[in-house]
């Protein structure tokens, strides 16, 4: 069976700066893969890219069989992909219920039906009781939640989760580990996971894709990828050179 | 109850005006109904879309000059020529909007107001609507007063009447249809897309067509204020329909009255046009006539309220305020406070 995502030599470029080089990977349906590598190193463009939000100067990404190359951000979305933000994107002076019926009207016309969805994909995760508070009110925490059950409003077959899990409390990011657990295990969604902190990703992912100034340096099992050298250069090396 | 109250008061408020010949209070009223219907067309797109359009006006010119061409040429019906002039408007709003939608922020009012701009010149010199020199509309003599609504001509006696009724009717038409498609799917996406544009292109938005829908759906409503003006004041001038004021009230109404909030463009317009009324007939005669005091006055008016309700005056306790007023005051504390 063919991936359900393939980016094939995806390179992207924004003036001379080469964001992204030739980076290749897939990502099978049902699975959780992690997207990983200091910063500065392409992460976010690669998922920009995949969302629609960029278009890659060379390659090809390819959902399903269908080339989302060029497609819009709205298009990728209607065909099965749904990001969050790693800077929160909530529509703040809306209430978290309007937040997750405008993902949900994707899918139905009917804002009644699509009340009715936001309304139980609100208690699977675990924001029922806040449907009438207004985003902006939110902590990050929840509005990181927020914008994950947004995404999944619009039946998403994979989401591409950009951060979500920085800037919380070690007790948060518990949660928000427990709540991408339950994501792939009860709704079988395809996942892509960005972190820097490499310890969240590792126990998460079944698969770990490391970028290092652009190119993929390597992939693997999460063991593998954290004893490869390479790997372990990569980030210490841009300790040595301190953060930029 | 409030909204009770409100249709009954609307609808017997020009009688007693009428019994004592006061046309004059008449006219007041269709304009604060039709400045507040065109506050509720910008509302849309400046209060929900969040797209701040400065040359709304031009869509009342369309509409005006479109019913007008049809009823002079054509001899249609002023309702028949006012559906006319709303297909007219709202095609031409998608064709010039859409290019701008990728515009944002200060760059999409500033094409807006280009637009206008761009007008007035086209509107001044175009033969097809005789230029400066205007369209009059023939109005057949006699007539009963029924017959006045069902063809917005009226001559002489019921005109103040007849009006005040022809813009409620197209008032209530307006606020029922907003009412209508803020609950629906497109209500909801004009404030995905104000409130965040990038997030709402990513959960399947199309916000350059949702900014053009909202931009017609103001269109479609100043067209027919644009029609209800030009038949009230029997002429289309370019100067008249493209004036600034038909930019500047309709924003005004709806950020003094409450930004994106369904009744807010009512109640600034209630509240904005008769002080404007006044000033003029207090101040704009006598020894201080020309100097402009009564602009000046009725401009500090509009900063003080705005300085000291900026979310508009519709976020004021109201309803604690008609409890009070009504004997049925509560110690305690509204739950539905403000935001």
């Amino acid at each position: 069976m063919p991936p359900l995502l393939q980016v094939e030599s995806c390179t992207k470029r924004f003036g001379g700066l080469i964001a992204n080089r030739d980076v290749s990977l897939t990502i099978d349906s049902r699975e959780i893969v992690g997207l990983i590598g200091p910063n500065g190193a392409g992460k976010t463009t690669l998922f920009n890219c995949i969302s629609g939000a960029l278009h890659p100067d060379e390659g090809r990404i390819v959902l399903d069989g269908v080339d989302i190359s060029r497609a819009r951000p709205e298009h990728a979305c209607r065909l099965g992909v749904a990001r969050t933000w790693q800077v929160v994107r909530s529509f703040g002076r809306m209430t978290v219920l309007d937040n997750v019926i405008c993902g949900a009207l994707r899918r139905t016309s009917r804002v009644a039906a699509a009340r009715t969805r936001a309304l139980e994909l609100l208690s699977f995760t675990g924001l029922a009781g806040k449907e009438d508070v207004a985003a902006a009110a939110l902590t990050l925490a929840d509005k990181k939640r927020l914008e994950i059950t947004r995404a999944l409003a619009t039946t998403p077959r994979l989401l591409l989760l950009d951060e979500a899990m920085s800037g919380l409390t070690p007790t948060e990011t518990v949660a928000a580990v427990e709540l991408v657990r339950r994501i792939h295990g009860d709704l079988g969604l395809a996942i892509c996971v960005v972190e820097h902190v490499m310890e969240v990703v590792m126990p998460l992912s079944h698969r770990v894709v490391v970028l290092d100034h652009g190119e993929k340096l390597t992939e693997g099992a999460p063991s593998e990828v954290a004893r490869d050298e390479r790997v372990i250069t990569a980030y210490l090396g841009e300790r040595h050179r301190g953060k930029h | 109850m409030a909204l009770g109250l409100g249709i009954l008061v609307a609808l017997l408020y020009p009688i007693p005006f009428e019994k004592s010949g006061q046309i004059y209070y008449e006219t007041v009223g269709f304009l604060v109904l039709l400045n507040a219907m065109l506050g509720i067309g910008w509302n849309i797109i400046g209060g929900w879309a969040g797209q701040f359009d400065f040359g709304p006006s031009i869509f009342f010119a369309i509409g005006a000059y479109t019913a007008a061409l049809l009823h002079i040429h054509f001899g249609l019906n002023a309702w028949l020529a006012l559906l006319g002039a709303i297909v007219v408007s709202v095609v031409l709003c998608a064709l010039l909007t859409y290019p701008v939608t990728k515009l944002r922020g200060h760059y999409f009012a500033i094409a807006t107001v280009a637009m206008w701009m761009i007008a007035q010149p086209i509107g001044a010199t175009w033969s097809l609507i005789n230029g400066s020199q205007g369209l009059f509309i023939p109005v057949a003599p006699g007539g009963t007063f029924l017959h006045g609504l069902l063809t917005m001509e009226f001559a002489g006696r019921g005109k103040g009447l007849g009006f005040y009724y022809l813009s409620l009717f197209l008032f209530a038409v307006t606020i029922v249809g907003a009412a209508v498609v803020e609950r629906s799917k497109w209500g909801f996406y004009f404030r995905a897309l104000r409130d965040d544009q990038e997030g709402a292109e990513g959960i399947g938005i199309d916000t350059r067509l949702y900014k053009v829908i909202a931009r017609c759906l103001m269109a479609a409503i100043f067209a027919m204020g644009g029609v209800l003006y030009g038949f009230w004041a029997l002429a289309v001038f370019p100067d008249q329909v493209l004036e600034v004021n038909w930019n500047i009230l309709p924003m005004m109404a709806a950020v003094v009255g409450g930004l994106g909030r369904l009744w807010g463009p009512v109640l600034g317009s209630i509240v904005l046009i008769p002080i404007s009324q006044v000033m003029t007939a207090t101040l704009g005669a006598g020894p201080l006539a020309g100097r402009g005091i009564d602009l000046i006055i009725y401009g500090a008016v509009i900063m003080l309220i705005a300085g000291w309700r900026p979310n508009g005056l519709l976020s004021l306790p109201w309803g604690a305020w008609i409890e009070r007023m009504t004997g049925r005051a509560r110690p305690a504390p509204s739950a539905r406070g403000e935001r």
